[in-house]
């Protein structure tokens, strides 16, 4: 498994817009991609659940990929993670 | 890395086994057909007065004879059809024709560089063969296995691909046999250069192998018996058998390369007085310890088992050796003690290396389709008599292996004290196999259509024990195993599986082997079924063990959500946001609406009002997730102009008003207001259509959303 932690500084937080580009991203690859907010993990495909965390600014998450392409899907996801949020 | 390539080796394997599978009938065929039309074979059973050339029994079995050879002569175009289908995850019968379009293509390429070169004289002896009418270089199926694998791979790549408007016609997975044409034909020019070399290569090493004599069968015997718990032998001995590896010969005129191939030629052929054992070294072996030996393994694990555990072992071992001797498949009774005795295996090994080496060595000459049963025995070697086979010598080399074994396999399990079926110390194993033997009999035999319930329970001890649909990447079988690949390695529980009847789980990262026997194709198929039906939607163990239950009946039925505003429709492809109109969050429809009111498009929960009101999720009484989200870039304005009338978790019936607005105040802020509806589990269907244009009122349907 592959993570990575990450201070959120947008400053609208991952809203449906982001959530749904994250969503996009993450089922690009095979691996099982999940965020963790303050113990509670979801994973980041199921649109509806990551919407729901409410990740704010200034929130930490820590993000894992676990699967056959882990390593690629990290690398993407966290590029995302500092690009869009 | 590792747990990759076995990964794909796996895919590989079991993907051979679609044209193997084809091998027996064709085998019974050739085996019949040639046998009844073979002069001395006729001569020696008095038969001549029947069958003679011209009469119409003569005929039928020469047809049978022939159109059995048509199999074998193309097995490579099979190989090139049954790896892509077997190694394309999805759209299978695009890559099967993208398949046969390569290898064609490929050959040709190839035939055109040999008729460049100064024709079939101008190259080195033998390389040349003549394939489907094309004359190519001689590949045998790896040929075939290059374009399977190639085309598997192209395939996966491009089966979805969007092509600009104008030649969007092509794209998709019509564009699939189109870029297998044109990279097969580039391949086919590369081969006729390459091809030769490696041509070179394998003739060098498998003269290596043929010259190493007695020592390299035995070497080749426990090499292939050692792969078995990998399920990777027929990766190692489908060159030998189909390759030059396994040695050439001329027979009738024509080159034949690969142990099996010559093995067939022979017996299609009328000339032949004996069949080279040069070739059958690397198929006789079998025989011995699958019909004789590992009964005799199986004995001796009865009779070591505790007596008040006879009755139950019994029906396991008897069944498992019954499969061995009868059809040469060996993982059931293999399986048995691999895991729970993995040093006998180690002997095992060893024994069948030998029994390889004594056939050579007695020059015995009977092959096989597929595997070394008494099918095959029959067919290839007593049929075609002692003088041509020396089939003699497996049986008395078998029975000097039944006793081997029974008395190999009974010394170590008693001074090793060695847990095979039926000697635990506690009940709960063997209890599991009475379990297994049950369901093997009542619920996953070849009879189980009729028993519906019983092989949709055992689906779903299946579907339990690989962690849940969800945990499920992917689903296949070989001969007897089922091979998953999963997402989450970790969620695998072997206990689980074995109840579903397995004799044994491998697992290799997220490449899972459940090892069930013959019957396995028959479990697929039901699992395969169940894992479409609703009740195998909720992956959670409870609420599959519980199919009555009402959540568990849940299932994604199509639903008709109505307008949730006053206003004209706008197709989400032209909204504003990307994230909308790219459907990254999923198919729906966007209104733009007249009035700052928001309804309910369906009857349902509230999931979420976000905290600044401009968005809202709920999800559907059958399950649609759904988002509504007002105008674009809204969540800026931080909660101002929106007032949510509902709350998280609130039931809603459809029109119900779930958030009002000012719409004046939003549009005056520099914010459009259009205003989308998309299933966010939009996977969960098949289609979202949108049934209105132009000016919609609430409660008028306007999206289908298709199950």
């Amino acid at each position: 498994m592959k993570q990575f932690t990450y201070t959120v500084s947008d400053p609208l937080g991952i809203h449906a817009r982001p959530a749904g580009l994250l969503a996009k991203e993450a089922k690009r690859f095979s691996s099982v991609c999940t965020i963790t907010k303050e113990g509670q993990t979801k994973k980041l495909t199921q649109l509806m659940m990551l919407m729901s965390m409410g990740v704010k600014q200034g929130d930490t998450v820590t993000v894992a990929a676990e699967g056959e392409d882990e390593e690629a899907a990290i690398a993407a996801l966290q590029s995302f993670f500092e690009n869009h949020l | 890395m590792k747990d990759k390539i076995f990964g794909v080796l796996q895919r590989v394997g079991r993907s051979f086994m679609l044209p193997i599978a084809l091998l027996p009938v064709a085998g019974l065929l050739l085996g019949i057909g040639s046998s009844f039309t073979n002069q001395t074979m006729l001569e020696t059973y008095n038969l001549t007065g029947i069958i003679y050339p011209g009469s119409v029994l003569y005929t039928v079995l020469d047809i049978m004879n022939q159109c059995g050879s048509a199999v074998f002569n193309n097995l490579a175009l099979l190989f090139a059809m049954g790896v892509a289908i077997g190694m394309a995850k999805k759209e299978k019968e695009v890559a099967a024709l993208s398949g046969a379009i390569a290898y064609l293509v490929m050959n040709t390429a190839i035939s055109a560089m040999i008729h460049a070169a100064g024709g079939v004289e101008a190259m080195a002896a033998n390389s040349t063969t003549s394939s489907l009418g094309i004359t190519t270089l001689q590949m045998g199926v790896f040929g075939g296995i290059i374009v399977g694998l190639g085309v598997a791979a192209l395939h996966n790549r491009f089966y979805k691909i969007r092509l600009p408007q104008v030649l969007s016609f092509f794209g998709g997975t019509r564009f699939v046999p189109i870029i297998s044409t044109a990279v097969y034909l580039v391949v086919g020019v590369l081969m006729f250069y390459i091809w030769p070399v490696v041509q070179n290569g394998i003739a060098l090493l498998g003269n290596l192998v043929v010259n190493s004599g007695y020592a390299g069968t035995w070497i080749y015997g426990i090499i292939e018996r050692a792969l078995i718990p990998f399920g990777l032998h027929h990766v190692f001995y489908m060159p030998f058998w189909q390759t030059a590896l396994g040695g050439s010969a001329v027979i009738d005129g024509t080159v034949v390369q690969g142990a099996q191939n010559i093995f067939f030629a022979e017996l299609a052929s009328k000339n032949a007085d004996v069949f080279s054992v040069s070739a059958t070294r690397f198929m006789s072996g079998k025989f011995p310890f699958m019909i004789f030996g590992l009964p005799g393994a199986a004995l001796a694990m009865y009779r070591c088992a505790r007596p008040e555990k006879r009755k139950v072992v019994g029906g396991l071992l008897i069944s498992a050796a019954l499969t061995a001797m009868l059809t040469g498949i060996t993982e059931p009774i293999e399986f048995t003690f691999l895991f729970v005795a993995p040093a006998m295996y180690v002997v095992h090994c060893i024994y069948a290396g030998l029994s390889y080496m004594l056939m050579h060595i007695f020059r015995v000459g009977v092959g096989m389709t597929f595997s070394g049963g008494m099918i095959d025995l029959t067919l290839f070697g007593i049929l075609q008599g002692n003088a041509k086979t020396h089939w003699i010598w497996i049986v008395v080399v078998g029975a000097v292996y039944f006793f081997l074994y029974y008395f190999t396999f009974s010394l170590m399990i008693r001074k090793m004290n060695l847990k095979t079926p039926g000697r635990e110390e506690d009940d709960e194993e063997t209890k599991l196999f009475t379990r297994a033997d049950f369901k093997a009999k009542t619920g996953v035999g070849p009879d189980s259509s009729s028993a519906p319930n019983v092989s949709d329970s055992v689906s779903v001890l299946i579907l339990r024990g690989l962690g849940g649909k969800q945990n499920i990447a992917d689903v296949d079988c070989c001969a007897t195993r089922l091979r998953v690949t999963v997402i989450d390695g970790g969620k695998v529980s072997d206990t689980l599986l074995k109840q579903s009847g397995a004799s044994g789980v491998i697992r290799k990262g997220n490449g899972i082997q459940v090892i069930y026997g013959p019957q396995v194709a028959v479990i697929k198929s039901n699992l395969v079924d169940f894992m479409e039906t609703d009740g195998a939607d909720l992956g959670e163990a409870e609420e599959v063990l519980q199919p009555e239950s009402p959540k568990a009946a849940k299932s994604m039925q199509s639903i008709r959500l109505s307008a949730h505003m006053n206003g004209t429709l706008v197709p989400l492809a032209e909204v504003a946001d990307e994230a909308f109109s790219s459907g990254a969050l999923g198919g729906g429809a966007a209104i733009e609406p007249y009035e700052g009111k928001l309804f309910a498009p369906a009857d349902g929960t509230v999931e979420a009002v976000f905290e600044t009101g401009h968005a809202l999720s709920m999800t559907t009484a059958e399950g649609a997730e759904i988002l509504l989200h007002i105008g674009m870039d809204t969540i800026k304005l931080g909660g101002k102009f929106f007032y949510p009338h509902v709350e998280n978790g609130q039931n809603v019936k459809q029109g119900d008003l779930l958030i009002s607005f000012d719409l004046n105040e939003i549009s005056a802020a520099g914010y459009p207001v259009t205003t989308p509806m998309v299933v966010c589990n939009s996977d969960e269907y098949t289609e979202i259509s949108v049934l209105a244009d132009g000016t919609v009122k609430v409660g008028e349907d306007i999206l289908h959303v298709q199950s």
